[in-house]
């Protein structure tokens, strides 16, 4: 059964590196996402996969096979185009007809798998009808009716919902990811939509500048990041520089140089190492200050409130440290108004710290 | 589909999983196109060096000299005018074509192609009768006197301007009108906002057109030479080509040695200022900034507004109705003449060898310039790419009359001479139309995803079955849109035709023999029916792709 390994895999394209070292091992049946911002080289470790890039050095892996050399149209695995890519000329049966043509099997079978294939992604009724007469959501489903029946065992998606509306992008999340399941295929999805990764891979390797830097399932990389970037990539977190001035197996605590002090999870830095704190803007809280709250770990002048629907998102200037922002239930928009001095203050679990990167925070933290 | 083809096509499909196979594939279109396209084409120039006497000899008789040097200045001159003629009228054209919708807007559209199914020795005929009916010529035309140069600018804007027009709407339609609607929600006329927004966005388009007309006015022989015949004046005012023509038709007046020498110094001129101007044209048009910090708003909102672009598109529409349909379709005036002998036989056995000509050199095109195009397509960014692209343009660019002597010499080297000729006019005739045919692929293949191709292979399709299965049949419209103007042009070829050779009696030749002759209502005959029979081809081939797509859907 598939089991895909990318084994330390380099790609440069005239000077620019799209994989710098890249590995990641894919179990069977397994739906991973690979999220990253523009540009960190998730396309090219998709085509890597299914052998339209060829590496410049390391291995690609399928089931324990080195298939590196291997031509494309021997890998079985599929890939559904963010432009969905259905062939113009030819109508939605010949469309997802193309692989059993291919591939020579006996047209009986061939029918019958179009049919069912068909009849999954709802649109049987539309199978005479050309590509350009589908709206986006059903072209998208034929692509993927067409890679289903192609047999292939492995299937690649890049970005697939790209090119819909919100709302549909939403629905047809849950939608992808369990026919994939129900087929048993495993998944490469390739996306930039944290929210996308979040809520449909059963594991999400998070890349950048051609590397993988965390490969876990969503709630490892959403509450447990393994740098800043991707504290800060995968829902957005409120960052602090300090330095560390106290850790011991009950938490951390980061000090500004302003002197302030913040409270996170227990980490492996020493007192004295320079650190970067995040807390993810939902862990942030507020509170009205009154006399003794020593929850608060700050005090800030609440700046702006912006109004989300079901949340609400407050901005507060806090001295020496800047803008902290909090995400709460849109019943507290009418709490609070600019101006406003409240306390902030987050469970020390949920802050994570990590030692200063070498190339500073500020490069640590762009998202292209 | 059943048997040897799908044995074969298995074979080639299995074949192309092979990167090595894809190589050679290439390497040997690479080498076709290089050796029996390119380097025939201007080998000529070589004859500088190794045959310098016959040149020298042509260059120390101011006779031959003056009028040599006076029959290409004419050329380039004449270029340059029919060019600029044709921007000027060529953009508003454009303009209603892409942007604007009208009734009958279809019927313009086809009409305005017609000239270019016209043989040009056609064209010659009809345009000399429109403007001026000379004596000699039965029918009554507009009697205007104007000289030899003046008729000649009229004739080349015939075959220029639809080219012109063409190269601007495929342009203009890829320009999208937001651009154009922000800058009047922004505050600018329609006519600044094409001004500033529009034209300069245009550059890529205008360098094509002015290089495809220039070149193809200043390469035109049989037009050329039919019409100075007709007005009796074809030993006296030469263009370059016209003057090759001229040295063939008439063996007495120089030695051979003085016409080898003329031909190569005419040819290599040609050919050198043709490749000059290939390259200055694209970087002084990369180069040239419309002036965009000044506007005239109100200048602007007066061309903008009341009867100016009104009138402005009636002088459009008059200046095509008067300048290019009515002389290119008064040749059928002779219809209403009594219909006279035509030795049907000469002229049949003439129309079936231009298309037998016309048919092999657009096959072979197809087939050795579809790796060439797709090559491009995929690899405009790097080094071999961008220098293929430029040398698909030399053979268009060369004045074909040059090229083709220049190809008789080349093969003639090789012993292949007058034996050969119908394979020499073929081999020819694929070098002019090869880059019509790249061009308008590479055009197509741009336009195309390439993920189509790349999701059919992940889908298990080899190579070569992602190309006949999906990339093939999404390309095909624009396959046989160049096919068609391919066949088109080499069928009113005359310059290459006879510089090659003297035998080969394909349309256009057995037409200019009738003028010569003065036998203008039978020229005037055979051109009728071959437009004809053009018109029948064209019609059944729309007709067919149509149907075929039509059943596809």
């Amino acid at each position: 059964m598939p089991e895909i390994i990318l084994d330390d895999l380099r790609k440069e394209f005239d000077g620019v590196v799209a994989a710098d070292g890249l590995s990641l091992t894919i179990g069977d049946g397994e739906y991973v996402c690979i999220l990253g911002p523009t540009g960190a080289g998730k396309t090219t470790c998709m085509r890597m996969v299914c052998g339209l890039t060829k590496p410049d050095s390391g291995r690609v892996l399928m089931d324990g096979r080195d298939v590196t050399d291997d031509s494309v149209d021997s890998r079985n695995a599929t890939m559904l185009s963010q432009t969905y890519a259905l062939f113009p000329h030819l109508n939605v049966y010949d469309n997802v007809m193309f692989a059993p043509r291919i591939k020579e099997w006996p047209e009986d079978s061939s029918k019958q798998i179009v049919r069912s294939m068909l009849h999954m992604v709802h649109l049987e009724q539309k199978a005479e009808w050309k590509p350009g007469e589908l709206s986006g959501g059903q072209q998208q489903r034929i692509a993927l009716a067409r890679a289903l029946a192609s047999g292939s065992k492995v299937l690649l998606l890049d970005e697939p919902l790209r090119a819909l509306d919100a709302r549909l992008r939403i629905n047809l999340r849950k939608e992808l990811r369990s026919m994939a399941k129900e087929m048993g295929l495993t998944c490469i999805h390739v996306t930039h939509d944290q929210d996308e990764a979040l809520e449909m891979a059963d594991k999400i390797a998070v890349i950048r500048k051609g590397r993988i830097i965390q490969f876990g399932t969503p709630r490892e990389v959403f509450e447990d990041p393994a740098t800043p970037f991707v504290a800060n990539f995968v829902g957005r977190s409120n960052v602090i520089v300090g330095r560390v001035v106290e850790s011991t197996p009950e938490g951390t605590i980061v000090e500004t140089q302003s002197g302030m002090r913040f409270p996170a999870r227990p980490s492996d830095l020493a007192a004295g190492d320079e650190a970067v704190l995040t807390v993810k803007v939902g862990f942030t809280k507020i509170t009205r200050m009154q006399e003794g709250q020593p929850s608060a770990v700050c005090v800030g002048t609440i700046e702006r409130i912006l109004y989300e629907g079901v949340t609400v998102t407050v901005e507060i200037a806090v001295e020496g440290v800047g803008l902290l922002s909090a995400k709460l239930p849109n019943r507290k928009y009418e709490e609070y108004s600019p101006g406003d001095s409240v306390g902030v203050y987050w469970m020390p679990d949920k802050a994570s710290v990590f030692p200063m990167p070498p190339e500073g925070i500020e490069d640590e933290m762009r998202l292209d | 589909m059943d048997g040897a083809p799908v044995s074969f096509l298995k074979r080639v499909d299995e074949l192309s999983g092979s990167s090595k196979v894809r190589r050679s594939w290439f390497a040997f279109a690479c080498a076709v196109f290089i050796i029996v396209i390119v380097v025939p084409s201007i080998f000529v120039v070589t004859k500088l060096f190794t045959d310098w006497g016959l040149v020298d000899s042509v260059i120390n008789n101011d006779g031959i000299r003056d009028t040599v040097l006076s029959a290409v200045a004419n050329s380039f001159s004449i270029a340059l005018v029919v060019t600029v003629i044709d921007i000027v009228v060529g953009l508003p054209m454009a303009w209603i074509m892409v942007r604007k919708d009208f009734k009958g807007k279809k019927w313009l559209d086809t009409l305005l192609d017609m000239p270019l199914a016209f043989p040009t020795a056609v064209l010659g005929i009809s345009v000399v009768m429109f403007w001026g009916a000379p004596e000699g010529v039965e029918l009554p035309g507009l009697g205007i006197v104007v000289s030899p140069y003046v008729m000649m600018i009229f004739l080349h804007i015939l075959f220029t301007y639809p080219y012109m027009v063409r190269s601007l709407s495929a342009i203009l339609e890829q320009i999208e009108p937001n651009f154009e609607t922000a800058a009047m929600t922004l505050g600018a006329s329609k006519w600044t906002a094409f001004r500033t927004i529009t034209l300069p966005l245009f550059r890529a388009g205008l360098a094509t057109g002015f290089i495809l007309c220039f070149a193809r006015s200043l390469s035109e022989t049989g037009g050329t030479y039919i019409a100075l015949t007709m007005m009796g004046v074809e030993s006296t005012f030469f263009t370059g080509p016209s003057f090759i023509s001229w040295l063939k038709s008439d063996t007495s007046v120089y030695s051979a040695d003085e016409m080898m020498g003329a031909q190569i110094l005419i040819s290599v001129i040609m050919i050198v200022l043709a490749l000059l101007l290939l390259v200055v044209v694209r970087k002084a048009i990369a180069g040239f900034h419309i002036p965009l910090k000044k506007v005239w708003p109100d200048l602007g909102r007066k061309l903008s507004r009341g009867p100016l672009p009104k009138a402005k598109d009636v002088l459009t529409i008059a200046f095509l109705l008067v300048v290019v349909l009515l002389p290119a379709f008064y040749i059928f005036m002779y219809l209403t003449q009594p219909i006279p002998d035509i030795d049907y036989g000469v002229l049949l056995g003439s129309i079936a060898t231009s298309f037998l000509v016309a048919g092999v050199a657009v096959a072979v095109d197809i087939v050795i310039g579809v790796p060439m195009a797709m090559y491009i397509a995929r690899h405009r960014d790097g080094k071999l790419g961008q220098t293929l692209d430029g040398l698909v343009n030399v053979p268009l660019i060369i004045p074909t009359t040059a090229l083709g002597f220049s190809l008789a010499l080349f093969w003639g080297g090789f012993g292949l001479s007058e034996s050969f000729a119908l394979l020499l006019v073929i081999l020819g005739h694929i070098s002019f139309t090869y880059p019509l045919v790249v061009r308008n692929l590479i055009g197509a293949i741009e336009e195309v995803d390439p993920a189509y191709e790349e999701v059919a292979m992940t889908l298990g399709a080899k190579p070569f079955q992602a190309f006949r299965k999906v990339l093939f049949p999404i390309v095909k419209s624009a396959v046989i849109a160049g096919g068609i103007l391919a066949f088109t042009r080499s069928l009113g070829e005359t310059g290459a035709t006879t510089a090659i050779s003297n035998t080969v009696n394909t349309v256009p030749i057995y037409i200019t023999k009738l003028v010569q002759s003065g036998d203008y209502t039978e020229a005037a005959m055979c051109s009728i029916v071959l437009i004809a029979i053009c018109f029948v081809i064209m019609l059944v081939l729309r007709l067919v792709t149509s149907r075929r797509s039509g059943r596809d859907a």
